[in-house]
């Protein structure tokens, strides 16, 4: 795998043919060419949406069907009239409040500690100086790579024999170590800020801790909106580590929705799956679609996009 | 004199700020990676509370089993299937809606919005798209009178975990949507003026301003892929415990194999080792991504231009 990566290798390549006057005939074919270029790409991204679209619809078209409408040999497009009732078994068939009080519980606790415990580290990347800091640096962006699932089963294994397994105190150690990622995001943003901001308050003796809590804080609110929701959506999606880590009654909505709805003889209830998989989805879009122009501010203030 | 206070003191700052992290990182990384090492050179079984040590013997087992080097070719395939398609079809939405585009950014949500679905929720979806009984595929099957598939056991569900991990495709759009806004107006106008087409442009413009980003992405979806867990796991036909053990062989890549082996099987020492050997071969990946792209992608804010110096 050998990439180009002086971005002006290849750009300063001559173009063929220079055509500096393109004559008026020239003029109007390429006008022609783009319109017909225009209407194959909204053909493309008509096709492509769909695609990826089509699954939305059917697990919400699922999610209101009757069980008979889901019977061998019954194919039904379009639920009509639509089995709302569905969405009321979903949430009285298994403690589905509990479970979403859980998740709520856990992706906030985890959002707010990872959120500012991330900012705080990587403004110390960003703006201190210490002896091994490259190292340590290097050992950061390593660890952005880290594949989360190797550590996750020793860590259960550990907690387990410190009885750590069925409480939330894994969350809470995850959470104020901070998440690499968001580290390096912060130090990101942080590292752009001009020098003179904090060098009157260096003046003034300010200790570093009122410098990052007073100025550099509050001037992060774009990172720290796309950090908080990504941290927070993290937890919230997460499967492994509460499968792994919490029993049936601490387990977030994730791993209930995918193993609580059975009937008495274990057979799936497909449209109370579909209709709790709705419910567990709804709130990650409502947040996406809210945050939508932070969330992408936050990554190109990164510098990583 | 009083600059080496000052230093020291601009030391400990920086200590005491990297602190949690670097706590963090020991207690629940280097840690638990040193506690599984020292598990994979033994044959514990999870429950017992006597073991032995067995040296590298677990490592020799799981680099002679068969079954390894057959997952490990399971989960390959997977990679050589969905990087290239994920990284070029996310280069190929970004440009088409970097274009003039009517209802851009209509497409950009929708495209984006299955990359938000968490992977429980997504696997669960394609589950029910693929079900043989209730699924569309077998609907839209069988109204050109074609038989209904059994797509979740037998080889054929290794389709629907394509599927299920092709979904995201929009995260990738997103990132390369905001990189092309820092491919070169002007690069591109001088190339118009030298009449290259949009696709020599493209070629000549566009992919190399991108292809850091490129990279970044071709590295963290391989890393992702090799990971595959939940939605293998969630498209096993059983649900809870009895789940890992369902999976259908064409499934069985590294992670549930891995998983298995300790959850399922007992064999702690074992699965340990496989977990050490997978460690390992994301570490060299790692090392050979750095070597390749050097620190370009990491380094689009040099913190040297806006620190202050002493």
């Amino acid at each position: 795998m050998s990439v180009d990566l002086s971005p002006t290798a290849a750009a300063v390549e001559p173009a063929p043919e220079p055509v500096r006057t393109p004559s008026p005939d020239r003029r109007r074919s390429r006008a022609r060419q783009a319109r017909r270029g225009r209407t194959t790409r909204l053909l493309v991204l008509a096709v492509v949406t769909t695609a990826l679209i089509f699954p939305v619809y059917w697990i919400v078209a699922t999610s209101l069907k009757s069980s008979s409408q889901l019977g061998q040999g019954s194919m039904v497009w379009l639920p009509l009239p639509p089995h709302v009732e569905n969405f009321v078994h979903a949430v009285t068939a298994i403690p589905f409040a509990a479970y979403l009080g859980n998740s709520l519980f856990l992706s906030t606790v985890s959002g707010v500690l990872t959120t500012l415990s991330s900012a705080f580290v990587g403004y110390g990347f960003a703006r201190l100086q210490g002896p091994g800091k490259k190292v340590l640096f290097g050992v950061l962006i390593a660890m952005m790579m880290m594949p989360g699932i190797v550590t996750l089963i020793p860590i259960y294994l550990l907690f387990s024999r410190v009885g750590l397994v069925g409480t939330y105190w894994p969350w809470v150690l995850w959470g104020l170590s901070g998440a690499p990622y968001l580290i390096f995001l912060y130090r990101q943003f942080f590292a752009g800020i001009p020098k003179e901001l904090e060098e009157a308050a260096i003046l003034d003796g300010c200790s570093q801790f009122r410098i990052f809590a007073q100025i550099f804080l509050p001037l992060s609110k774009p990172v720290l909106v796309t950090a908080f929701v990504m941290s927070f959506l993290a937890v919230w999606g997460d499967f492994i580590a509460p499968n792994l880590l919490l029993d049936r009654e601490h387990t977030t909505l994730a791993v209930a929705i995918s193993s609580g709805y059975v009937n008495a003889q274990g057979f799936p209830l497909n449209n109370l799956i579909a209709a709790g998989s709705v419910l567990y989805v709804v709130p990650v879009v409502v947040i996406f679609l809210f945050v939508q122009r932070h969330y992408v501010q936050g990554f190109t203030a990164s510098g990583i996009k | 004199m009083a600059a080496s206070t000052i230093d020291r003191r601009r030391a400990r700052d920086f200590y005491i700020f990297v602190m949690p992290w670097l706590l963090g990182t020991v207690l629940l990384t280097i840690f638990p990676l040193a506690y599984a090492f020292g598990i994979s050179l033994t044959n514990w079984d999870g429950i017992s509370p006597g073991f032995s040590w067995v040296g590298l013997e677990n490592y020799s087992n799981v680099l002679t089993d068969p079954d390894t080097w057959a997952s490990l070719t399971r989960t390959g395939l997977l990679a050589l299937v969905i990087v290239p398609v994920t990284v070029a079809a996310s280069l190929g939405l970004a440009v088409l809606l970097n274009g003039k585009v009517v209802f851009r950014a209509g497409w950009r949500t929708l495209i984006y919005l299955p990359a938000i679905v968490p992977p429980v929720a997504a696997a669960l979806t394609w589950k029910l798209i693929f079900d043989r009984d209730v699924g569309a595929i077998n609907g839209i099957r069988s109204l050109f009178g074609l038989d209904a598939v059994n797509w979740l056991t037998g080889n054929q569900v290794f389709l629907v975990l394509v599927a299920v991990m092709l979904w995201g495709v929009g995260g990738g759009v997103i990132i390369n949507l905001a990189a092309l806004q820092d491919v070169s107006v002007e690069q591109h106008e001088a190339a118009e003026l030298d009449g290259a087409s949009p696709w020599q442009r493209f070629l000549a413009v566009t992919l190399p301003a991108l292809s850091p980003i490129l990279l970044f992405q071709v590295i963290t979806t391989t890393i992702g892929v090799l990971q595959t867990f939940v939605p293998a796991l969630l498209l096993s036909p059983a649900t809870g415990p009895a789940a890992i053990t369902a999976v259908p062989e064409a499934n069985r890549v590294f992670m549930i194999d891995v998983y298995a082996q300790y959850f399922a099987f007992s064999r702690y020492g074992y699965a340990s080792a496989m977990l050490w050997l997978f460690f390992v071969a994301i570490l060299l990946l790692t090392g050979a991504f750095f070597k390749i792209s050097g620190r370009t992608v990491f380094y689009a804010v040099d913190p040297r231009d806006a620190e202050a110096k002493p």
